[in-house]
């Protein structure tokens, strides 16, 4: 019986991790201010930092910062971006993908990777003002940030003063 | 009074800005290696795709997506300048041939390893996946240890060429997964291989 439990423990050990684990990507270059948020406590970012599912990637001013996902794609931001990375499912044996990205504001360059070469329809890029559908490619985005953070900007930045 | 001072200061700020400019915009660019793909931007009002490098297209969000006038090169450059300049070049692949039953790379394949050199050096690499794979000849098991061999033996190659063993991850999947699916001690060459992957 003991051994039944301890065996069923080991393969839960050895097979759950690869299934739901959050890991997606990394960041591979970086200058300026970026930071990764993660549980709603702001990271800095630094080459080689490790992207999770729920993760949103800012940078501030003078920031610039690339991520690449398990399947290659390509995120690269410029100053004042913020990328939210919503769902990523990259299981290649299995054809199961899944691609759930938000462009929150900023400018962007988008670089497909395998899952825009083998399942493109599971890709989506979302933005205030409208989705974004890829067939294998690269686009540049400038998404302007909507009026609420406009507005919103001047009391944040006196209250961090 | 200081609501109209503010509200002055906003409009003089739109106006210098370029209020009439688009403000959301998405560019179709030609890949890395030069091909150009599609992309659609959607919303409740409508949907537009483009298909040739440079086509853009534009909404404020409260109107249907349509295509527009590319932006001059000037604009483009100073919109996208900075994530232009930190995108990195794309992850490459490479697949080394290895004899029947050996940790021994096909010629061919040694001469590959200097494209692999260049390929980290390009890209500043600190991230070098090494994956040995084996054809179905002989147990699984043994399968196992030949692919975990050849890809050590790819790895050690590899440092003595100069790279850092810090940026090498090794892994190996014997004969379970095989670019060409063949029956059991089935002798099939393009299956015994390295991948590695340059990110």
């Amino acid at each position: 019986m003991y051994k039944i439990l301890i065996s069923t423990l080991l393969l839960l050990t050895v097979t759950v991790p690869s299934y739901a684990t959050n890991f997606a990507g990394s960041i591979k270059n970086l200058e300026g201010q970026v930071y990764v948020k993660r549980n709603s406590a702001d990271i800095p970012g630094d080459k080689g930092m490790k992207i999770y599912i729920k993760d949103t990637v800012w940078t501030g001013s003078d920031g610039s910062v690339s991520i690449i996902l398990l399947d290659n794609t390509i995120f690269s931001l410029g100053p004042d971006s913020e990328l939210a990375l919503d769902e990523f499912i990259y299981e290649p044996a299995n054809k199961h993908f899944s691609m759930l990205v938000r462009m929150m504001k900023g400018t962007f360059v988008y670089l497909s990777g395998v899952i825009g070469k083998l399942s493109p329809e599971s890709i989506n890029i979302v933005t205030p003002v409208g989705t974004i559908s890829v067939r294998g490619t690269r686009f540049a985005a400038q998404v302007a940030p909507n009026q609420m953070t406009i507005n919103n900007s001047p009391a944040t930045t006196n209250s961090t003063e | 009074m200081k609501r109209l001072h503010n509200t002055l200061y906003l409009l003089i700020l739109l106006i210098l800005s370029g209020c009439c400019s688009p403000k959301n915009v998405f560019v179709l660019l030609p890949d890395q290696d030069g091909e150009v793909g599609e992309i659609a931007v959607s919303n409740k009002e409508g949907s537009v795709t483009i298909n040739t490098a440079g086509a853009t297209i534009s909404t404020t969000g409260k109107n249907a997506p349509k295509e527009v006038r590319p932006l001059s090169k000037k604009k483009f450059q100073k919109l996208f300048a900075n994530a232009l300049a930190i995108e990195p070049l794309q992850p490459q692949s490479f697949l080394l041939y290895f004899k029947s039953s050996t940790t021994d790379l096909q010629e061919s394949s040694k001469q590959l390893l200097q494209e692999v050199i260049k390929a980290i050096k390009q890209r500043n690499s600190l991230d070098i996946s090494i994956i040995g794979h084996a054809d179905r000849t002989g147990s699984k098991s043994y399968n196992i240890t030949l692919s975990t061999k050849r890809a050590k033996q790819v790895s050690d190659l590899l440092v003595n060429m100069g790279i850092n063993p810090q940026y090498l991850f090794v892994d190996s999947h014997g004969e379970g997964n095989p670019l060409i699916p063949t029956a059991d001690n089935i002798s099939e060459p393009k299956n015994r291989r390295v991948e590695i992957i340059v990110k």
